[in-house]
């Protein structure tokens, strides 16, 4: 390799041009965290950027020992690449660690990589693995391991492995492209991407990324739990709970710096949160996983205070354009043009979040460009709806039982009757709900949060990817796509970014009405298990006072 | 004696059998195989992946074979892998992969039960812990509810028509006419708020420590049942039947207290409470029995809404999850306990009416 090394201790580039931006005011200091560390500047390194200090570490240490109960639905486990609920990662995250991890702060932290660079053009990555780490069964963690969890994402083989989409800069006919890693030396590797890719390290924070030992094959993660983390699972009983204790038998890489607790008991209780509500006050839970709606008070109410997480997660109340009449982009647009977002915010979320502007990326965004709120004029709507022919067509929304989710939805179909549209609410359990979910022609998914505004743009709108249930297949989006994801720096890639989200609003791709607030409640002797907008429950780092 | 136990079991098989089909069909058809698939291979997966999943894990083949091979009167599924090893309904039951290592049949008839997809476990296993924490709460359901039901049925029908009759009754009535899912909700604000109802009452008065009286929420009673985290939940479901037998039980009382026999009893001058115990109790009794001895199955069965309502994973919440989940052979095997239960009480029962009444005879 002829590649020249940026020292460690060089800043990239982009990392100034983010910091000049953040002082301008250009930029949110989370959003520049996120961004100069996604090009390995360390924190504290980025916080100095800013003529800052980083935030104190914790404003009290936990005691060490006891036992903290969460309520969590516990699923059966599977390999952890194909996982598709955040709860089937929070279970293993005490000895299944990742590279790297998002911070509430927005930052990106090193966790079995000390670091990490990118070339200029992002095309090249050079990860260094931190010293020192040992799996709990004796094995040393090496470049090797890395190169091999990388390998086995990049594997698109295994049904429903979605990390393969998310290393698609590596890969090659469904598996890793020959020469795509070069490992340096043991603690040194570095990768070769096909094209730019800024989120290749930011992905490698999401929940299905857990890093596994390389014996590991099969289907469950808690029957052979080998990992590097402090824990150990006890029990693992899906649809009741999970008990998980610190691991006398080994010692961590990070000791000293968390795994106060001696024991964490996950209880499933349940979807309904009256009866999560009745075991925190017969003192069985001392934290919900997620609390919404009405609950936040009724729990606070009852001694327990709530921590907020905002995030770019939401509801896209999105059409299915492969059908009709969702094929024509004037429909797809008077619908959008009926429905007031803040409105279905008021309603549908109690105003727990802010309002978005149907093109899905949010303004906590690194690369978010600045738009006039979308349309609104539902006396035009109806008259386009009838110039297509459709005054008399049913239109229907289906949507799932869960709560904020079908009140959401009501509040849209409410707001499109209103406008003099005919529409019908269908409401499905969960059991019916899913078995078509990607077929219905109008309907809505839960987005959670990535920390880049082009990483659910990639998953969710690209042409005849897997996850676009909207149907949307648009060559110049596309085009544009690719070339802000290689884009570095944030101004460049914004000018990019005005115009895919014009084409995600001119296309009338969804009703995106809002961004949601996430919350959680625990008791007030709980440290450090604040909401986290990516859902993480990093209980290693839990503590009681 | 023998002729009538043959029969029964063999109403019982064919019964099991007959429902067992059903449910088979049911959780068989090709939508359900479908959503199976996705909760296990991931709710994103693309129709080719379905299909790739059904096929691996042998639910291509023709319904009935595999209902046959649940059974096992039909030989396993199997396939060899491109590495030689062999994959198949009867190799992943015993966990083994050499070719002839599993037996050939391997169904109902050969004691395997299955594997549920929703709890990645042995079918047997599930159901028999959620069995056993089921029949906990029945248990002491029945303690409660059995003497309570008898004692105001016969206190109640012993002198119709009075002021004790009328006021039983009438508590009788609204209990039976309240369902569990109305006084479940109304003893959780009633006894385990911290905000309303009893307990910041108690606490102000320093009578309780906690910050409830009862817990309204029995997840704990798994490990370990006291007093104050059962009550609710077997109150609940105690109340409602207590009602009904206790109805049953007066409207036989009445009828028996108005026999000559008791008539008779009274003129030769027996006092009152040696009429009651001595020649009414027994023969009031017969009718209760029976609907004591049909109130088990429909506890094991009916109790989902208290189980869910309380968190509390029994049998009737396992019955939910696999309905929730379309968890195949989770759900044939709850339903062959449900049948076993169903015509083990009232075999029970039948036998129990010759004890109680000599003039049946069981023939």
């Amino acid at each position: 390799m002829t590649q020249k090394n940026r020292k460690a201790t060089e800043l990239h580039k982009a990392a100034h041009l983010y910091a000049r931006e953040c002082r301008n005011g250009k930029l949110s200091r989370r959003e520049f965290l996120t961004r100069a560390t996604a090009l390995g500047v360390a924190a504290p390194a980025a916080y100095g950027l800013l003529g800052l200090t980083g935030p104190a570490a914790r404003a009290q240490t936990p005691q060490m020992g006891g036992t903290l109960r969460m309520q969590m639905d516990i699923k059966a486990q599977r390999d952890p690449r194909t996982w598709d609920w955040s709860e089937l990662a929070n279970v293993c995250r005490g000895w299944l660690e990742y590279m790297v991890s998002y911070e509430r702060d927005g930052s990106i932290q090193p966790v079995l990589l000390e670091s990490w660079e990118a070339n200029e053009d992002a095309t090249i990555f050079t990860l260094n693995v931190r010293p020192g780490v040992t799996w709990n069964n004796g094995d040393t963690f090496t470049a090797s391991d890395v190169a091999h969890n990388i390998e086995r994402w990049c594997d698109a083989s295994v049904e429903g492995n979605s990390m393969a989409g998310r290393m698609s800069a590596l890969s090659e006919d469904g598996k890793l492209r020959e020469g795509a890693i070069e490992i340096v030396d043991d603690l040194t590797l570095r990768l070769h991407l096909s094209s730019p890719d800024i989120a290749i390290i930011v992905n490698m924070a999401d929940y299905p990324a857990a890093v596994v030992h390389p014996s590991f094959t099969g289907d469950d993660p808690v029957g052979n739990p080998i990992g590097t983390g402090p824990y150990r699972p006890v029990s693992h009983e899906p649809g009741i709970g999970a008990v998980i204790e610190r691991n006398p038998d080994h010692t961590w890489w990070n000791e000293g710096n968390g795994a106060w607790l001696d024991r964490i008991e996950f209880l499933d209780l349940g979807t309904d949160p009256s009866a999560w509500m009745a075991a925190a006050e017969s003192g069985e839970i001392d934290l919900t996983y997620q609390t919404t709606g009405d609950f936040i008070d009724l729990f606070e109410m009852v001694g327990l205070p709530s921590s907020e997480a905002i995030t770019a997660s939401t509801l896209a109340v999105r059409f299915n354009q492969m059908q009709a009449p969702y094929d024509n982009v004037n429909v797809r647009r008077a619908l959008q043009m009926a429905v007031d977002n803040a409105i279905v915010l008021e309603l549908g979320y109690n105003d727990l979040g802010t309002v978005a502007e149907n093109h899905h990326v949010c303004p906590i965004h690194p690369e978010y460009a600045e738009m006039d709120p979308p349309e609104l004029d539902p006396a035009q709507a109806r008259a386009m709806i009838e110039a297509e022919g459709l005054a008399d067509h049913e239109f229907e929304l289906i949507s799932i039982d869960d709560n904020w989710q079908a009140a959401t939805c009501d509040s849209v179909a409410a707001q499109i009757r209103a406008a003099g549209i005919n529409i019908r609410r269908t409401i499905l359990p969960g059991a019916t709900f899913w078995n078509d979910w990607l077929n219905y022609p109008f309907s809505s998914t839960e987005w959670n949060m990535r920390p880049l505004g082009v990483q659910v743009l990639n998953l969710a709108y690209r042409s005849g990817v897997a996850w676009n249930e909207a149907g949307f297949a648009n060559a110049e989006f596309d085009t544009l796509l690719d070339e802000a994801n290689g884009i570095a720096d944030a101004d460049e890639r914004r000018v990019v970014m005005l115009k895919i989200q014009q084409i995600m609003r001119d296309e009338g791709v969804l009703i995106q009405p809002y961004w949601r607030s996430l919350y959680r409640n625990a008791r007030p002797n709980v440290l450090g298990a604040e909401m986290h907008p990516t859902f993480e429950v990093r209980y290693q780092h839990y503590g009681l006072s | 004696m023998l002729l009538f136990l043959a029969r029964r079991i063999g109403v019982m098989l064919v019964t099991a059998l007959c429902l067992t089909f059903v449910v088979f069909y049911l959780t068989n058809l090709p939508a359900k195989l479908e959503t199976l698939a996705k909760t296990q291979a991931g709710s994103r997966i693309s129709d080719a992946e379905v299909v790739s999943w059904l096929e691996r894990n042998g639910y291509n083949q023709p319904m009935l074979l595999r209902y046959g091979e649940w059974l096992g009167a039909v030989p396993g599924w199997t396939r060899e892998a491109d590495d030689g090893s062999i994959t198949g309904r009867c190799y992943r039951l015993a966990s083994v992969t050499e070719p002839g290592a599993a037996p050939v049949r391997c169904g109902l008839i050969q004691g395997y039960w299955g594997n549920s997809t929703r709890f990645r476990a042995d079918v047997a296993n599930v159901i028999s812990a959620r069995l056993g924490a089921t029949g906990m709460l029945m248990l002491w359901v029945l303690i409660v509810m059995v003497p309570m039901a008898l004692l105001v049925g016969v206190l109640a029908g012993m002198r119709e028509g009075s002021r004790t009759d009328r006021s039983l009754s009438t508590f009788a009535i609204a209990s039976t006419a309240t369902p569990e899912y109305v006084s479940g909700v109304v003893f959780i604000a009633l006894f385990a708020s911290s905000a309303v109802g009893l307990s910041p009452l108690l606490v102000s008065w320093g009578v309780i420590e906690g910050p409830v009286l009862f817990q309204g929420n029995a997840r704990s009673a798994l490990e370990k049942i006291t007093f104050w985290n059962f009550f609710l939940p077997v109150m609940t479901i105690a109340l409602y039947g207590m009602g009904y037998v206790a109805r049953i039980t007066r409207a036989s009382m009445t009828e028996v207290m108005t026999q000559q026999y008791i008539r008779t009893a009274r003129l030769k001058g027996v006092s009152f409470g040696n009429i009651v115990l001595r020649h009414a109790l027994r023969n009031a009794l017969i009718a209760p029995f029976t609907v004591i001895m049909l109130q088990i199955p429909w506890l094991l069965n009916g109790v989902v809404i208290v189980e869910v309502l309380f968190s509390y994973p029994g049998f009737g919440w396992v019955l939910f999850e696999a309905a929730a989940n379309n968890d195949i052979e989770l759900l044939l095997a709850a339903s062959v306990v449900a049948v076993v239960v169903v015509l083990i009480t009232q075999l029970v029962s039948d036998i129990g009416y010759v004890y109680l009444n000599p003039r049946i005879r069981i023939t």
